[in-house]
């Protein structure tokens, strides 16, 4: 059986996607030291400024995944047809059934795999799940980052109630992208060797293959 | 020998002592020092505006800060520039006569006096868990409420409903705000520090109007900024030197205390700017955390106040554990559940043997 390239995923998917996953590898090891720094200068006068470097890598990794976020949302509404919203939600046939047949495999009941060029549809829902707790993460994150801001404080008091509530919402979420990361890394290995597709090699050459119709 | 132990106790404000009340106000509210004769000017106005403080669900913790409040001597202060017509802890009158005088204030200076409440106001089941002369707190603040020139809440409590209204909140007490119509200035603090409440007072004196305030009502020129930008220990958090338990050498090195659960990140008060009682303290200067008592709901959501983030309560499981334990239980059971799911495809493959390639 002869395979075809077909194109799947946009430049701009594929910068979202590695920006997202740098700026989650540096955010998650900064936060963890902020929240509790496992070092201690002990001394003075060492000029080593540990919690200053933590939290400004902290900060550029979460302008860079604030634009992650915001180019996701934008290819959510203008992306191509596999970056659409509309082929991540079971709202149509085919994607309900797409749902169904994707959890029939993953727990290795069936062998039938659902041939098509995007996301599955629990790896959609999963990812638009994300992208949420993302949004949550950004407006915990800007409410802390500028205390002095009427605007932040606004809307960080009425989602949050004060930063404390905040500061363990964002904390608790930071769990999600940790967990998220080893299930996401898994299956999609698990899904390059047992499609056809090469999920792996299509976040970095934007290409899927797919059986080619006689 | 000079006499002072009789010079302290003439109940009077020598000009000297007032001059300098007034400019510390000025300083407090971050006005310029030509603003300081004005606040002299509306101080010393004939015509004291009459003030009526109400104490409802509290400690008269607030009103003890108060009266430790030096430079300005406050509670000198406090009867010089404005006449307290109402304050059930330092008033002479009582009973009947105490009820007459509030009566006769809120009537004879319909929308001119100012009111302070102090302490939360239970609403459960008509609010008859704190009743004064008969009359439930929640009847009482609805009498007089409406007719204030201006209302400010002084202390969590009345602010936020303090103790009251930590979980469960078994009177259902609420703040003043929640009952009162129109724009309330919140004092916040457990206590607050009385230099807040003197400058919205001098505030509204001079120029007739109240302060600029915050989200959550309270004046920005105390509650603008959190305490951790002004903390003394900041160099310490920023450099990395932590006190990782009360009474270590790094807690005798005065190093930061945000390990052992200081919540000066979270908290917006100038205690590390002003500071209390004359003697330049706050909480962190004596080697305790800040534990958040200006912001709302702290008895829920600032405890443990020796921890860093607030305990998750796993619904249903009676299970109380702090985020990173749960945190890492949960990403054991993923990768275990990874593992497993790994080792049933590769069982059932060689149970099955490799299909070829299609």
């Amino acid at each position: 059986m002869t395979y075809e390239k077909k194109k799947c995923w946009s430049i701009l998917l594929r910068l979202y996607h590695w920006g997202l996953a740098l700026s989650i590898v540096f955010l998650v090891t900064t936060g963890i030291y902020i929240n509790g720094p496992w070092s201690n200068t002990m001394q003075l006068g060492t000029g080593l400024f540990p919690m200053a470097w933590m939290r400004y890598t902290h900060f550029v990794a979460g302008y860079v995944f604030t634009a992650a976020v915001l180019i996701r949302v934008f290819l959510y509404i203008f992306g191509n047809a596999q970056e659409r919203i509309t082929d991540c939600l079971p709202i149509t046939g085919r994607n309900i059934q797409n749902l169904g047949k994707t959890l029939l495999q993953y727990s290795y009941i069936s062998d039938a795999h659902d041939e098509r060029l995007g996301h599955n549809v629990l790896a959609g829902l999963t990812y638009l799940i994300t992208i949420l707790a993302a949004i949550f993460q950004l407006a915990s994150g800007f409410f802390m980052l500028f205390p002095e801001s009427a605007t932040w404080q606004g809307l960080g008091v009425s989602i949050f109630g004060n930063q404390q509530e905040a500061r363990f919402i964002h904390h608790l979420l930071m769990w999600w992208f940790i967990i998220f990361a080893v299930i996401h890394v898994y299956l999609v290995i698990w899904n390059d060797l047992t499609g056809p597709e090469g999920l792996v090699s299509s976040i970095f050459t934007g290409v899927k293959f797919k059986h080619k119709k006689a | 020998m000079a006499d002072t132990v009789n010079e302290t106790l003439v109940p009077r404000l020598d000009r000297r002592g007032f001059l300098k009340g007034c400019t510390m106000a000025a300083a407090a509210l971050g006005l310029s020092e030509t603003m300081v004769p004005k606040l002299v000017e509306a101080a010393t106005t004939a015509q004291r505006p009459p003030v009526v403080w109400l104490h409802f669900q509290e400690c008269t913790g607030c009103t003890e800060s108060l009266l430790r409040a030096s430079h300005p001597d406050l509670g000198r202060l406090l009867l010089d520039i404005i006449s307290l017509d109402y304050h059930e802890t330092v008033m002479a009158a009582a009973g009947h006569q105490a009820e007459k005088v509030l009566h006769d204030t809120i009537e004879k200076y319909n929308g001119k006096f100012v009111l302070i409440v102090e302490g939360a106001i239970p609403t459960k089941d008509n609010g008859i868990y704190c009743k004064i002369a008969g009359k439930t707190a929640m009847a009482i603040l609805a009498e007089v409420a409406p007719k204030a020139a201006a209302v400010i809440a002084i202390g969590t409590c009345a602010t936020f409903g303090g103790v009251q209204a930590a979980a469960p909140n078994p009177t259902g007490s609420v703040g003043v705000q929640s009952l009162v119509k129109g724009p309330v200035v919140n004092i916040s603090g457990c206590p607050p520090n009385p230099i807040a409440l003197l400058g919205t007072i001098l505030h509204f004196l001079t120029f007739n109007r109240l302060p600029a305030l915050d989200k959550l009502g309270r004046p920005l020129f105390a509650y603008g900024r959190r305490n951790h930008d002004h903390c003394e220990r900041r160099p310490h958090f920023d450099e990395g030197r932590f006190v990782e338990q009360f009474g270590d050498e790094f807690h005798k090195q005065a190093y930061c205390l945000y390990k052992v659960g200081c919540k000066g990140p979270e908290t917006f008060a100038n205690c590390s700017a002003v500071r209390f009682n004359d003697v330049d303290v706050w909480p962190v200067s004596v080697g305790h955390g800040c534990i958040g008592c200006t912001e709302p709901n702290f008895w829920d959501t600032m405890t443990p106040f020796y921890e860093r983030l607030p305990n998750v309560k796993i619904p249903g499981s009676g299970i109380i554990a702090d985020a990173d334990s749960v945190g890492k239980k949960v990403l054991g059971i993923t990768a275990a559940a990874v593992g497993i799911h790994a080792a049933v495809g590769i069982g059932k493959r060689l149970i099955k043997g490799k299909e070829d390639d299609k």
